[in-house]
């Protein structure tokens, strides 16, 4: 598989920044009272969203989380969609009747995230069937956070997956944390990996933190699923910097677990690389920093200003005509 | 060969005494002659009516298991386990009566197939959709452990229910707090005509016991002694408090998935060569070779088990059909209900 070019090194440099100003701006707007309902923050898991969803193909399928705003980037959202949606306002994706990132877009192999963390994979695992029966070489790709490995749909998906030998990915997004719920207490195994040996499919465990090493895992896994060689299951471990939403404060996890992931920072770490192998230059860095911030300003103001749905429009029916 | 089998493995588990062994064989004699008399006599007399499953050729994995339970242990039977019914000491005639629809049977005649239980012989009733009895048989772990008495739940299932996202949350959740429960999982190979292959991606399902952190083991299925020492070592896990283990069981099921099902996709010389691995042949040939009963017995204790059926189908058959009138009764509990009677 041929190693990234310079640009698009930059380009994952360039999501990777994104996912965070998103994030930074949403808690910025919440905190001034403008966001209606909880903010889920991504800090410090940026690495799995943009690796995994650059790894793909454009005629590939992905089921994002809602912490994986990253992914939604890579797949051609704009901030200004994310800040219409936290905002509630009439033009976002889901004209202010979903207060959070559970939009998606089929045109764009986008499924919208289904907040019973899970279900994605059975859904998932569906349209790599349709994929399979069409004889597409198209792959789908979801995630699971700790806390939705012990749910039954993820069971059952992904034995559907591997008996079938369909192309699917699963990513096993690992961040310690379910809500106040530790990993110790989620599963009596060390990894997730190791559950999903009990399908009979590739299982590996990464250190998510590591961009590069999610997106030549990722597209590994993609590239065996296309010659038929089935599902795959990797498992990136990372640490959720935040608590459960900005409404929680997570006393319940140790600070030092906290700040020694700090030190472990995917964007930092990714820079150091960048800079000790120059790949890019400060001009180069700073180009896209500029250019992230007119971005971001722009889609907050497009955002802000745009008009709130009618109270007229409450009664519309959330059905497809 | 198969004497030599059981030979070994009873050799090294610390082979259950004579009583115990000739008890066993009186529970897979009897079940196997009920659910003949059941499936292919009384269903095709019309006496019973409707969905009939019954667990010919895996008699093994029901008494190997059942025999083991003590008082205040719990069992979540499946309904290829009718022996369990009957060794923690629910009424031939009750399950005869039951199968026909009388009114005065455990389901009053509401519901004419093993979903019947007994909180206070430890048996919880089958729940139809396979798989649910296992978050159950957690709920009664969980209690069983806090009482502190070493008491275990035992929960049957088949290979099809595995793919269940039930089991996966109930098998992690078991792991995670360490609860007193065995997973006895009867692969019988084929979960109405899905084959194995079809069913799981892995050589075996012993597997999925370590991918949640428990024992897991596969054993012989057709051999009730290798069932009784394997479930006797998990069960005393649990009792000890070292939390849950999964057995993979392998028989064969030896009839269609139900009796309505003719099974044509099951190829013939498959089910032929499962016959000769038949459990009940095989151990019976051990107390014999072994000396524990002589063919005189053997025969007197199928005569026994023959009149004892026909007794019991006598006194289910002379119970009146429940009265018409009654038909929208009895669907809440009331202090006229069947249980509470008991009570």
């Amino acid at each position: 598989m041929k190693p990234l070019n310079r640009s698009q090194l930059h380009d994952l440099y360039y999501y990777l920044r994104l996912n965070r100003r998103v994030d930074e701006q949403l808690v910025n707007l919440y905190r001034q009272g403008k966001v209606v309902g909880g903010v889920y923050s991504s800090l410090g898991q940026e690495a799995i969203s943009v690796g995994t969803a650059y790894a793909l193909q454009p005629q590939d399928f992905i089921g994002p989380m809602i912490r994986n705003v990253g992914a939604m980037m890579v797949r051609g959202f704009r901030p200004r969609d994310v800040f219409l949606q936290y905002m509630a306002r009439q033009g976002g994706p889901t004209g202010g009747r979903d207060a959070n990132t559970h939009f998606g877009d089929v045109a764009r192999g986008v499924i919208a995230p289904i907040s019973v963390l899970g279900e994605m994979v059975p859904v998932l695992a569906g349209i790599a069937l349709a994929a399979k029966l069409r004889k597409e070489k198209r792959v789908a790709l979801t995630y699971v956070g700790d806390g939705a490995s012990s749910t039954g749909p993820f069971h059952e998906g992904l034995n559907l997956a591997a008996v079938q030998k369909l192309p699917l990915i699963l990513i096993g997004e690992n961040n310690a944390w379910a809500y106040s719920t530790p990993v110790e207490k989620q599963m009596a195994v060390r990894n997730l990996a190791e559950r999903a040996k009990a399908y009979g499919i590739p299982a590996t465990t990464i250190d998510g933190n590591d961009v590069l090493k999610v997106f030549e895992t990722t597209r590994a896994a993609a590239e065996r699923a296309r010659r038929g060689g089935g599902p795959s299951f990797i498992e990136c471990k990372t640490m959720r910097m935040k608590g459960h939403a900005e409404h929680d404060d997570a006393k319940y996890v140790p600070k030092e677990v906290v700040e020694k992931w700090r030190k472990k920072d995917p964007i930092l770490r990714y820079e150091k690389y960048l800079c000790a192998k120059k790949l890019m230059t400060a001009e180069e860095k700073a180009a896209i920093e500029a250019r992230l911030e007119k971005e971001i300003r722009e889609d907050v103001a497009y955002a802000e200003a745009s008009p709130f749905p009618p109270p007229e429009d409450a009664a519309r029916s959330p059905w497809a005509p | 060969m198969a004497t030599s089998k059981i030979a070994r493995t009873a050799k090294k588990a610390g082979v259950p005494n004579a009583a115990t062994l000739e008890r066993m064989l009186y529970y897979l004699k009897l079940t196997r002659e009920a659910e003949f008399r059941i499936e292919r006599v009384l269903y095709r007399q019309g006496k019973i009516v409707g969905g009939v499953y019954v667990g010919r050729g895996q008699e093994a994995v029901g008494v190997g298991a059942a025999i083991q339970l003590r008082e205040g242990d719990v069992i979540l039977p499946c309904h290829r386990d009718f022996s369990a019914f009957v060794i923690r000491g629910f009424r031939l005639a009750d399950i005869f009566a039951n199968w026909m629809a009388r009114a005065d049977s455990p389901n009053r005649g509401r519901d004419n197939t093993l979903h019947i239980g007994d909180l206070k012989l430890g048996i919880i009733p089958i729940i139809s959709p396979l798989g649910a009895t296992c978050p159950v048989a957690c709920g009664v772990a969980l209690v069983l452990k806090q009482r502190g008495q070493g008491n275990v739940a035992l929960v049957h299932f088949g290979e099809g229910t595995t793919s269940v996202g039930d089991v996966h949350e109930a098998m992690n959740f078991a792991a995670v707090m360490k609860l007193p429960v065995v997973f006895v999982c009867n692969n019988n190979q084929y979960a109405y005509s899905t084959p194995t292959e079809k069913q799981y991606a892995v050589k075996s399902l012993a597997v999925r016991g370590p991918a949640y952190g428990m024992p897991g083991e596969t054993v012989d299925g057709m051999d009730v002694l290798a069932v009784h020492e394997a479930v006797g070592r998990a069960i005393a896990r649990a009792r000890a408090g070292q939390g849950p283990s999964f057995l993979e069981c392998i028989t064969f099921r030896m009839t269609g998935h139900s009796a309505h099902d003719g099974a044509e996709y099951v190829p013939d010389a498959l089910l032929r060569a499962w016959e000769k691995r038949d459990p009940i042949d095989r151990f019976e040939k051990y107390l014999l070779t072994k000396k524990v009963l002589t063919r005189a017995e053997i025969a007197a204790l199928e005569k026994s088990i023959h009149r004892e059926i026909e007794q019991a189908i006598a006194d289910a058959e002379a119970r009146p059909m429940p009265a018409g009138a009654e038909a929208l009764e009895g669907v809440y509990c009331g202090p006229e209900c069947w249980w509470k009677r008991e009570n």
